[in-house]
């Protein structure tokens, strides 16, 4: 992984930055929500005090009947479809017993539906009618009191038999419907709204069980609707924005007033994919489901309404209608003289607070978003400088290691302060140190050869010397293995700064036209003798090779590389020089190969350096092997403007000199 | 009278050992450690052939001066150039201050004794006669081996003894190819192939001042040289 991936992947830790602030954002969202629960439960109960201290009309604890709104014009006919829309809130003052009220502006309905599969008809001016199945209706304004009874022996419209006297502002008479099938019998009716009870009483006795629903025992209980004038108060009292609804002790909507804000134009309905996702994320799961009764329900039996009508407030968020509004829902108790005896429920719109954590959301992702580029294309661009400045430094450092001899150029860097600066100096200290050594081990062998000649010089002319003095016979042996012994010293100080003379002469060499070919059959037939017992096979290109370089130079080299031939070629191998013509301008090759064990492949490149060698120790007792012979080759090689490679063949070794040819001095003399 | 030879040279154990030999050969040697001390008492004395070593103690090219400064003295003295040098850079500038022979403390007292025999010899020549059966002549070349001196076309070459016995070699058996062993042999010299390669450039050079068109010694690569005519 490079160094720049690296630092792209460190930058990736700043997209922790836009993590805390979607933290931060949700947490400043939650106090807004609850510093506007605190605010709207406040508001609730003091609309709730507020109510009490008008002497509103406030509903008493008991149960009562609830009086819907009719939906749509009802016609009196026994049948249920036109109570449809109001089914959903049927009341059960006793299973098996399903009772709704409607009032219109000028009727008050009333249907009832009976299970009861036993049937015992009589009409209701039968005399037995009470020992039959009838429903008894109580109808109470004030003190005042009526019972009618129903009953009917066929389905179609009946007439119900008053009980007692007529009296003032209750209805004489009733009529309705009759309607019956297998398992129910149902009854519908209308009073006017003039004469409606403020109180009704439904009995339902069954023969057959006739202590089925209490007995035939009248439930007596008030009736309860949406107050207009209760509205009203509450419309004056809500604040704005706010809708609130008065809640009797059973959940019916006795009285509803405020609205809330008016929904956003029709064009923002479909909101912004931001917007969306925001609200998705971040809103919605705080948000209870949508409430499942709507907003104009005649009851509510959310569970926030349960428990304000349990004496406990409870603060509820939920989605709004419009897609991307949110509605806080405020249930508070209404509590008179220490018994609850409502609820008071607000609701409040809240599409600001979306709203404002959306812009928060935007601002706080815009911002991360430019910091995170700025802040990756910054440690791009840093990382991209600080790779291409350690390549350079390296490049310059393999430069240097390959320089063979050349001078050190500066290494870049050199100068800056910076710890690659400072690495750049080590390089450059290291080099130079490097370089120092190597020089010194190439002239070692040179200067040593220097310095040891002169002692040399006095062992040989002493035993010169001693060679006219008197010695007794015995000492002559002596005498003659300390000279045997002081040549091989001189030939192996001759070997010593052969290098350093030929890179003298090398250096002084004059290039001068002459044929290779001849050059090469020259020294191959002289090779001859002394290849034997070995196979010497000479391959020449072309009769005529023409070079412009120094023949004795190549000779030179042909012996090094003959010598360095011979020494690895066992006695029964062979030895093959060859001579190939290349194309144009490419110049010759030059190649001598031998059977015998292969060249290592670590040395392989270093073959040709100064002073070193891969001949085993003890290779041929008596020569000196500083490993010049083929650092020479390689000199030759490179006067001539070309190159020396040594490969393995399949049996062999192959030393390939490219020859090219010296350049062409003017002549200055 | 025995002839005088004055050896500079600061090694004192090698100065010691050439002063025994030579004096053992019936020469008078007086050895001289530095430059400064050879100079004054040759400014007494001329000695009749002097050794020199180039590097003195601390005078790096000390042999080289002196060399300089006693040719200026007498144009004939005979100089030895003795080292432990062995680059061909030294040679030719000792050769070109006029030295008649350069060899290296590699040399044998043999060797370095039959030197100067042979420049003693080539001095007492030039003062009798020629004698005729020491003349070899091939063409414009004459060749006198008693004087060791080397004509082209008349013109005298003023090759060094180891160059005249080099020469002589080759002219000796003309057509014949001499390995680089076979001349070190004949010249007495315990060199590398390299220097006889520079030996054999310097000789034709020297030729060749003479005659531009001169190209009678022949490499014949891989093997030697040969005289052609």
């Amino acid at each position: 992984m490079t160094l720049r991936r690296k630092l792209l992947l460190v930058a990736l830790s700043t997209l922790a930055l836009p993590f805390a602030g979607w933290l931060y954002v949700r947490q400043m969202e939650q106090l807004l929500r609850r510093s506007q629960e605190q605010a709207l439960l406040a508001t609730a109960f003091a609309l709730g005090r507020g109510l009490v201290a008008v002497g509103a009309n406030l509903p008493t604890p008991a149960k009562g009947w609830y009086v819907q709104n009719a939906r749509q014009p009802i016609i009196v006919d026994g049948y249920g479809d036109d109570w449809a829309a109001l089914s959903p809130w049927v009341q059960h003052p006793w299973p098996g017993v399903r009772v709704q009220l409607a009032q219109d502006a000028a009727w008050l309905y009333l249907h009832i539906e009976v299970n009861d599969a036993t049937r015992t008809r009589v009409d209701a001016q039968d005399s037995e009618s009470q020992d039959a199945d009838h429903v008894e209706l109580t109808l109470a304004r004030g003190a005042q009191q009526r019972h009618f009874l129903i009953a009917s022996a066929a389905p179609g419209s009946f007439q119900a038999r008053p009980l007692d006297d007529r009296v003032r502002g209750l209805p004489d008479l009733i009529t309705g419907q009759w309607q019956e099938d297998a398992g129910a019998y149902r009854i519908e009716l209308r009073l006017p709204r003039a004469q409606a009870p403020d109180r009704l009483g439904i009995a339902v006795y069954d023969a057959d069980a006739p202590a089925r629903f209490n007995g035939g025992e009248p439930n007596m209980r008030p009736l309860y609707s949406l107050a207009p004038a209760l509205s009203n108060d509450l419309t004056q009292l809500a604040p704005t924005g706010v809708r609130v609804r008065l809640l009797s002790s059973e959940g019916w909507v006795l009285a509803s007033g405020g609205a809330l804000l008016a929904d956003s134009p029709a064009g923002n309905d479909r909101m912004a994919w931001f917007d969306k996702l925001v609200f998705d994320a971040l809103i919605a799961p705080a948000l209870q489901a949508r409430s499942s009764t709507p907003m104009d329900a005649p009851q509510l039996q959310d569970a926030d309404a349960k428990r304000a009508l349990a004496g406990r407030a409870s603060a509820v968020w939920r989605a709004g209608e419009a897609p991307g509004s949110v509605v806080l829902s405020v249930a508070v108790p209404l509590d008179t003289h220490g018994e609850t005896r409502g609820a008071l429920v607000l609701d409040q719109s809240s599409r600001a607070l979306p709203l404002l954590t959306n812009r928060a959301l935007l601002g706080l992702m815009l911002a991360s978003v430019a910091g995170l580029l700025i802040a990756g294309a910054l440690l791009f661009a840093f990382a991209t400088w600080l790779s291409l400045r350690i390549g350079r430094l390296r490049d310059a450092a393999e430069r240097a290691q390959h320089r063979e001899g050349a001078p050190l150029a500066a290494l870049p860097l050199v100068e800056d302060s910076d710890e690659l600066g400072d690495l750049a100096r080590s390089f450059s200290r290291l080099l130079d140190a490097i370089g120092t050594y190597t020089d010194y081990l190439r002239t070692l062998a040179s200067k040593l050869s220097h310095e040891l000649n002169t002692p040399l010089a006095i062992v040989k002319s002493s035993l010169d010397n001693l060679e006219h003095a008197d010695l007794p016979p015995d000492a002559q042996p002596y005498v003659a293995r300390a000279r045997d012994g002081a040549a091989r010293l001189g030939t192996i100080v001759r070997a010593m700064s052969e290098a350093s003379r030929m890179e003298r002469a090398i250096a002084s060499a004059e290039g001068e036209d002459f044929d290779l070919a001849q050059v090469v059959r020259g020294c191959a037939e002289a090779y001859r003798a002394l290849a034997a017992p070995r196979r010497l096979e000479c391959v020449l290109d072309a009769a005529h090779s023409p070079l412009h370089g120094a023949p004795e130079l190549i000779a030179q080299a042909l012996d090094k590389l003959f010598d360095n031939a011979l020494s690895f070629t066992p006695a029964e191998g062979w030895i093959r020089i060859e001579l190939r013509e290349l194309d144009e301008d490419e110049g010759a090759q030059l190649i001598v190969a031998n059977s015998g064990p292969p060249l290592p492949e670590a040395m392989s490149g270093r073959l040709f350096d100064s002073l070193v060698s891969v001949r085993g120790s003890g290779a041929r007792v008596g020569v000196p092997h500083l490993g010049l012979g083929l650092y020479v080759v390689r000199l030759v090689a490179e006067l001539h403007q070309g190159k020396v490679e040594a490969q393995n063949l399949a049996d062999g070794v192959a030393f390939t000199m490219r020859l090219r040819g010296m350049v062409r001095r003017r002549l200055v003399e | 009278m025995a002839r005088a030879i004055a050896i500079v040279e600061d090694e004192p154990l090698i100065r010691a050992n050439y002063v025994e030999a030579l004096s053992r050969f019936g020469y008078e040697v007086r050895g001289y450690p530095s430059r400064g001390e050879a100079s004054s008492a040759f400014a007494q004395r001329m000695p009749e052939l002097v050794i020199i070593d180039i590097g003195l103690s601390d005078e790096p090219e000390g042999g080289f001066d002196l060399c300089r400064e006693l040719r200026a003295k007498s144009s004939t003295l005979p100089i030895i150039f003795l080292t432990a040098r062995d680059s061909d850079f030294d040679v030719i500038s000792g050769l070109r201050l006029g030295a008649d022979d350069y060899l290296s403390k590699d040399t044998s007292l043999h060797q370095l004794a039959a030197r100067i025999g042979a420049l003693f010899r080539r001095i007492e020549s030039l003062k009798t006669p020629v004698s005729a059966e020491t003349v070899i002549e091939h063409g414009p070349l004459k060749l006198e081996s008693e004087r060791m001196r080397i004509s082209w076309n008349g013109h005298d070459v003023p090759l060094t003894v180891t160059e005249f016995w080099m020469v002589h070699t080759l002219v000796r058996f003309p057509g014949h190819v001499k390995s680089r062993d076979q001349l070190m042999r004949e010249a007495e010299l315990v060199v590398d192939d390299a220097t006889i390669t520079s030996h054999i450039k310097r000789i034709r050079k020297k030729f060749i001042a003479v005659d531009p068109a001169f190209d009678s010694i022949e490499t014949v690569h891989g093997v030697g040289y040969r005289w052609t005519t």
